[in-house]
Formats: C-alpha cells, structure tokens, sequence
C-alpha cells in the first residue's frame, strides 16, 4: 500500500493535525488575544475545505479495508458542513466576546465536533459509523454545558447526555443483532448477505433494524425521540445552537442514507414502515407544538423536528429520487438555520438573551437590512416561492408522489401550510408591530457581509435550484 | 453445552434491567449514569457472544473500541454532573424541570 | 457439565449484582454492585474464551472507571437521605417494560433464531490460539482507521472534561513547579553570623 493510496482521506487527516495545532497554540496566547485561535480556527476550516476540493473525484473509493468511503455525496455533506461549521464560528465571535465565553476550547470542541460529522459522512462500517457519532456527541454534550455558569445550559446538557447514552446503546444493540446475523459490519457486506442468503431476512434482523432505526431517530430527534431538542435548542447558549442546528445534521443524514440505502436497501419494505411512523409523528408534533411557542429557539427547536419529517419522508420513498430530495432539503435547510439562528445572535448583546418572539418586535424600524434578511430565512423556512424551501418541499412532495402515496404528499401540504403560520408571525412582528426597543443592530463588517451572502444565498438557490437539483441527483440518482 | 443463545440471553435480561433502572431511578443522575454502563456492558455480551459463535475477531474488537467510547463517554458524563452540582447543589433529577413548552 | 455450573453460578452473580444497581439508592453501593457485575462478567467473557476482554474490562472498568465514579460521588457530598425517598412512579412502567423486552428478546432468542442449527454453539478454537495475538493482528491493520478515531475521542474526552471541570478560584493556593525547581540554597537559607553567648 502507498501512501499516495490514502489521499482520499487527506481532509480528515488534515483537519486533525489541524485541530492539534489551534489546541497547542491556544495554550499560548494570552487572554486579550484571543482572535488569534479564531482566526487560526478559520484558516484550519479554509484549509480543510481546501483539501476538500483537491480530493475530490467522482468515483467511489473504499479505503482501510473498508472502514472507509470517499464518494462524491461524501464530498458534497463534508463541503457544506465545513461551510456551516465556520460561518457559525463567524456569527459567534461578538456573541462570545461579550459573554465571557471566548475561550480556545469552544472552537477545539467545535472542530472535533466537524471531524465525527465528517467521519459519519464517509464510514463504510458499524465501527466508524458508531466512533463518528461518538465524536460528533461528545463534543457536543460538551458544547452544551460550556457555559459553566448557566445552570440551564447545565441541566440541557444533562438531559442531552442521557438521552444521548440510551440511544447510543440501543443502536449498539441493534448493530450487533446485525452482526450476528450477517456476519459483518461493513455496509456493502451486509446488503450482499441480505441479497445472496433470503432466509436470514427474519424477525431477528428485523429486530436489530429497529433498535438501529431508533438510534437513527434519536440522532435526527424526530417524534418520539424528540424530547431533548427543545430543552437543549433553548438550553444552550445562542452559538452552540446554531452548531447543532446545522452539521449533526448533516451526519444524521449520512447516517440514515449509508445504514438505510448503503446496508439495508434489501429491506426497503420493513423499514419503510418505521420510517414512515418517525416521520408522520415529526410533522404532525413538530409544526403543530411550535405554534404555542414563545421562545424563539424553542419554536426553531420544534420546526427543526417538523423539518426532519419531511426529510425522513423523502427517504421513507426508497427511490433516487427521494434521496437526492432528503438530501436537497438537509442541504437547504442547514443554509437557512445557520442564518436564523445567526439572526438570534445577532440580536443578542451582553448579557441579555434575544430569545423571545417578542425581542424581534419592530426590527425592521431599528435595522431594516437585519430584518429584511431575517424575512428572507423566515419565508425560505416557511416554504414561500421563490425562496428555497419552497423548492426543497416540492421535491419531497413530488417524490412521495411518484412512489405512490398521495395521503403523505397531502400530509405534507397541511404541515407546509400550519408551518408557515409561524414563520409569518415572526415577519409580522418585525414589519407591523412597534419595538420595544430603539437600539440598533451592532455588527462587525464581515459578519454583515456573511449573513447578507447568507440570506441573498436562500434566495439565489431557490431562484437557481436546478444546479444544485441536478447535484443532488448526481450523487444519489 | 453453553452456547450463543445463553450468552444472548443473558445481555437482554441486563439490557432490560438497565432500562427498567432507568425508569425506576429518575432520582439520582449517577445513578443513571451507571444503568447506561450496564446498558454497554450488555451490548458487549452480544458482541462477545456473536463473535465466538461466527469464529470472527471482529466483534470483539467492537467491544474493545465501546470499552473506550464508554470510558470517555463517563467522563464527560461526570464532568457535566459536577457542572450542574456547582450551580445547583443538587443531581436530583426531579429538579431538572426549569424549561417547559 | 462442570463449565455449565460455572456459567449458572456466575450468571445468577451477575444478575443479583444488576438487581443491586438498579435497587440500591445509595450511590456507592450502586457503585460497588457493579464493580461486582463487571467481575462476574469478566469470568463469563473468560469461559466464553475471550480472555483479552475479560482481563481489560477488570483493568478498565474496575480499574479506572468505577474508580471515577465512586470519586465523584465522594467529592460531590450528595445528600443521599434527600436524594433517596422511595422508588419513582414509574417504576412499575419501568418493571413491566423490562419483563415485556425480557419475553420479547427470549422469545426471539430461542424460538426465533437460526434455523439451520438446534443451539448455536461457539467456533472451536484451534490448537495455540492466543486470543490477545488474533485481536492485535487486526486491530492494528484491519482496523487502524477505527484505532486513530479512538484516540480522537480519549483526546476529546479530555479536552472536554478539563474545560467543564477546571476553574481557576481565586485565592487558592497552588504550587509553581519551575519556581520551585529554579530555588537555590541562597534563597531559603540565611547564615547569620552570631556571637556566642558567654556561658554565665
């Protein structure tokens, strides 16, 4: 084996000799200049993205004896999660500045984090699958709780934690009923014994299916393994927030597509049926609940879960086309929840927390370009042509359609509709009603910069799908 | 003769007991934390036991891999207690209700 | 016949010992009911001919983790009259739960499983067959990538736990180690000459 062999796996490499770097170079930078690790941060995630780009190609490559896949839907969820993960870290930094919250650690914990999402992206086995998740929770349990002086960020943590261990053993549990019966733990193995030797498709497998598809829903936090996203969205501080709004998600998604699709496509017909309980449940409770809520990470919290319906629905499909629609929407989504909760932050000042629907009240007096942008995440979530998501659910909904289930499509529609309710009435205080406040919006240049790109991007895509449609399909089709 | 099915026996009545343990002790949080150890502990019994069966290393390596999950995952887990003890005095779960909706 | 005593015997340990965890409402009996269970699952890993296990879960679990945790429960001084008060309301859910998930998984287990054999025994392992050298031979080839992923993760877990943990309290009072290396004998020690005290 050369070592040129391995090239596939330079982003990962290169990420964690990078995350050793900024971890060492923290240790000596002194507290008033900080910026220096966030700046070294950024120019990790550059570098990372970079060697991203370089590495990409368009055939499947399984590496380390199949431990590991690089393919181009591996290319394009590490790209974007890359994206998300360091204009997180952009929206943050004033946030965590005037928090007392600037510390080395948060941003070594969020790349940490960025490395067990890219190790789910590409795992090819149980076993990485099972270390990328771990990796990924870890750093977020401890993401959660980082603000030592909160006491609910504290107790989010705790319940995260709990929540999290249970689901970790129950997906373990499932894995092994897997191994056990198909002898292996590496996706294309699986599907081999799951096609080549009929009689071990039984009720033991089955069995295993669900303990794994539980663990899968968890992940995802959909309806009834939601409990913890509300309390841990309003929970955790602002930033961390919006971290795991947006890149566990993505790894939720590898998760699904490589244990569903990669492993398990020969049992369409049995998880089918689980899939669908997971994702009715989601939109049903997750856009309904969220009318009642005040706080707006909450309400985000529970529209996040009715978002995870649609895209558990867009897999429940089995067909190409339904994958590339999960995967169309997980990637629109991210966009618009980066923004949204960079919105959140945004609005935030020392030591008051904008978590009130109320505290966007007459924003578009006080900062008419913030408040636009927000209408523009707002409408883009809600589902309003032009903006993506309006395009992201028509996908979904076309798909469910042409896999024959005219019910769930109309379902959709109804959960589309009770949806955008609530993301109007954020509008609706922002342009109609009178503020409470008078100060205007602070922000750095570059943050500005960042979150107009952001919001005019929502528009562009949906503007545009079709690039991005046709990507989609050509990963997944 | 022992054989598999023993062996998987025994990690679903441990696997059941670590829930039931969950439901019974919503009181004490370390207490939680040491079900979900017995949780682990059960999953690796099938491990173990799939692995002879199949006459293959593999799951046993898997065990050794949640062996150092399941160490770092108690850490974390302990450090967050210690976190919610120093700001509240108390890992009473009962208490942990502050945020509804 | 006298390896199936051994395995009735350390699996009924086993589940008194879980009982005992589950039950017991101080955490450090809890605590040692399952240092208890994790030896009683070591010999049942070691007559299950997976000797490497069996000795890393005494060195890992018994060793450093129950360690951690009966350090916890020490430091944190918990109020453990407070904190015990009786079972939950939801354990008679909880009970029923694990009966039902007991019949379930039993039922599966046995009337279930594969159908091709009656009982499925355990692979004989050939003449010479050291189970340390096998785990080892593939864990550091086959499995390497896993392996670095591991590493992650102690790093992680440290990282994570020293930044939640360690608090810098002011007026406490800590050792400076290079200071302390750095001293000479001229710092501490002063040779004050002296006259002699006339004896009287």
């Amino acid at each position: 084996m050369n070592l040129t062999d391995l090239l596939p796996a330079a982003p990962e490499m290169t990420l964690l000799g990078l995350i050793c770097v900024v971890l060492l170079a923290d240790l000596f930078v002194e507290d008033e200049k900080r910026v220096i690790t966030f700046w070294l941060t950024i120019a990790a995630l550059f570098i990372t993205g970079t060697s991203l780009v370089l590495t990409a190609q368009e055939t499947r490559t399984v590496l380390f004896d199949g431990s590991y896949v690089s393919d181009p839907l591996s290319h394009v969820l590490k790209l974007t999660a890359v994206g998300v993960v360091a204009i997180g870290f952009m929206y943050a930094r004033d946030y965590l500045h005037q928090n007392k919250l600037f510390k080395g650690e948060y941003y070594v914990l969020g790349l940490f984090g960025l490395l067990g999402t890219m190790v789910m992206i590409s795992a090819n086995s149980m076993l990485t699958m099972y270390l990328g998740l771990e990796t990924l929770s870890l750093s977020l349990f401890a993401l959660v709780a980082f603000d030592r002086n909160s006491a609910t960020a504290a107790e989010s943590a705790m319940k995260f934690f709990v929540l999290g261990a249970i689901a970790s053993g129950a997906l373990l549990y499932g894995i092994s009923w897997i191994y056990g019966i198909t002898g292996s733990l590496q996706f294309h193995e699986i599907s081999e014994a799951i096609r080549t030797n009929p009689e071990i498709n039984a009720v033991p497998l089955w069995f295993g299916l669900a303990f794994v598809i539980v663990g899968i829903g968890f992940k995802f936090g959909a309806v009834p393994f939601h409990m913890w996203l509300p309390d841990v969205y309003q929970g955790a501080r602002s930033p961390v927030t919006l971290y795991i709004a947006t890149a566990p998600k993505l790894a939720a998604l590898a998760l699904t597509l490589r244990i569903l699709v990669d492993g398990f496509s020969g049992l369409h017909e049995v998880w089918q049926g689980m899939i669908m309980v997971l994702a009715v449940l989601s939109l049903v409770i997750g856009n309904v609940v969220a009318i009642a809520q005040t706080n707006i990470k909450r309400m985000l919290g529970y529209s996040a879960i009715g978002h995870v319906g649609f895209i558990l629905l867009a897999v429940f499909c089995g067909t190409g086309q339904g994958y590339a629609a999960a995967l169309f929407y997980t990637l629109t989504y991210v966009v618009m929840a980066a923004g949204s909760f960079g919105m959140v932050i945004l609005l935030s000042r020392q030591g008051f927390e904008a978590e009130l629907l109320s505290d966007f009240k007459g924003l578009n007096a006080r900062s008419p370009w913030f408040a636009f942008m927000m209408l523009f995440f707002m409408f883009g979530l809600a589902g309003v042509p032009p903006w993506v998501g309006f395009f992201a659910k028509l996908n979904v909904i076309s798909a469910v359609l042409d896999a024959g289930f005219p019910g769930l499509a109309v379902l959709m529609v109804l959960a589309a509709v009770v949806g955008a309710f609530y993301y109007i009435r954020v509008v609706w205080l922002m342009y109609f009603e009178s503020a409470e406040e008078r100060a205007i919006l602070q922000a750095k240049v570059d943050t500005r910069f960042i979150l107009s790109l952001n919001g005019l991007a929502v528009l562009a895509i949906g503007l545009m799908p079709g690039w991005l449609l046709s990507l989609c399909m050509r990963v997944l089709g | 003769m022992i054989g598999l099915q023993h062996y998987l026996t025994i990690a679903a009545v441990l696997f059941a007991l670590s829930v039931a343990g969950i439901f019974i002790n919503r009181r004490n949080l370390i207490l939680l934390l040491m079900c979900i150890e017995l949780m682990l502990l059960a999953v690796n019994f099938n491990f173990i036991a799939f692995s002879r069966h199949l006459g293959d290393e593999t799951g046993q390596i898997f065990v050794f891999f949640i062996l150092t999950v399941a160490a770092a995952e108690a850490a974390i887990g302990l450090a967050i207690l210690i976190v919610i003890f120093r700001s509240r005095r108390t890992i009473n779960v009962r208490e942990l209700d502050s945020m509804k909706g | 016949m006298f390896q199936a005593v051994l395995f009735y015997f350390f699996a009924a340990a086993l589940f008194a010992a879980a009982l005992g965890v589950i039950l017991s409402r101080n955490p450090v009996h809890a605590a040692l009911f399952l240092v208890l269970a994790f030896f009683q699952s070591a010999v049942l890993w070691l007559l299950a001919e997976a000797e490497f296990l069996a000795i890393v879960l005494v060195l890992v679990y018994v060793g450093a983790v129950m360690v951690l945790f009966l350090f916890v429960v020490m430091m944190l001084d918990v109020d453990v009259e407070r904190v015990r008060g009786g079972l939950t309301r939801y354990a008679p859910f909880g009970l029923l739960v694990a009966a039902l998930m007991v019949i379930e998984l039993v039922q599966v287990i046995w009337f279930r499983g594969r159908t091709d054999a009656g009982l499925g025994g355990f692979q004989p392992t050939p003449d010479g067959y050291s189970n340390t050298k096998a785990l080892g031979a593939i864990l550091y080839t086959e499995h390497v990538y896993a392996f670095e992923i591991a590493a992650v993760i102690l790093l992680l877990a440290m990282v994570a736990a020293i930044t939640l943990t360690m608090r810098k309290r002011p007026g406490l009072k800590v050792q400076n180690i290079a200071e302390q290396v750095a001293v000479k004998a001229k710092d501490r020690v002063r040779i004050v000459k002296m006259e002699t005290e006339k004896r009287q």
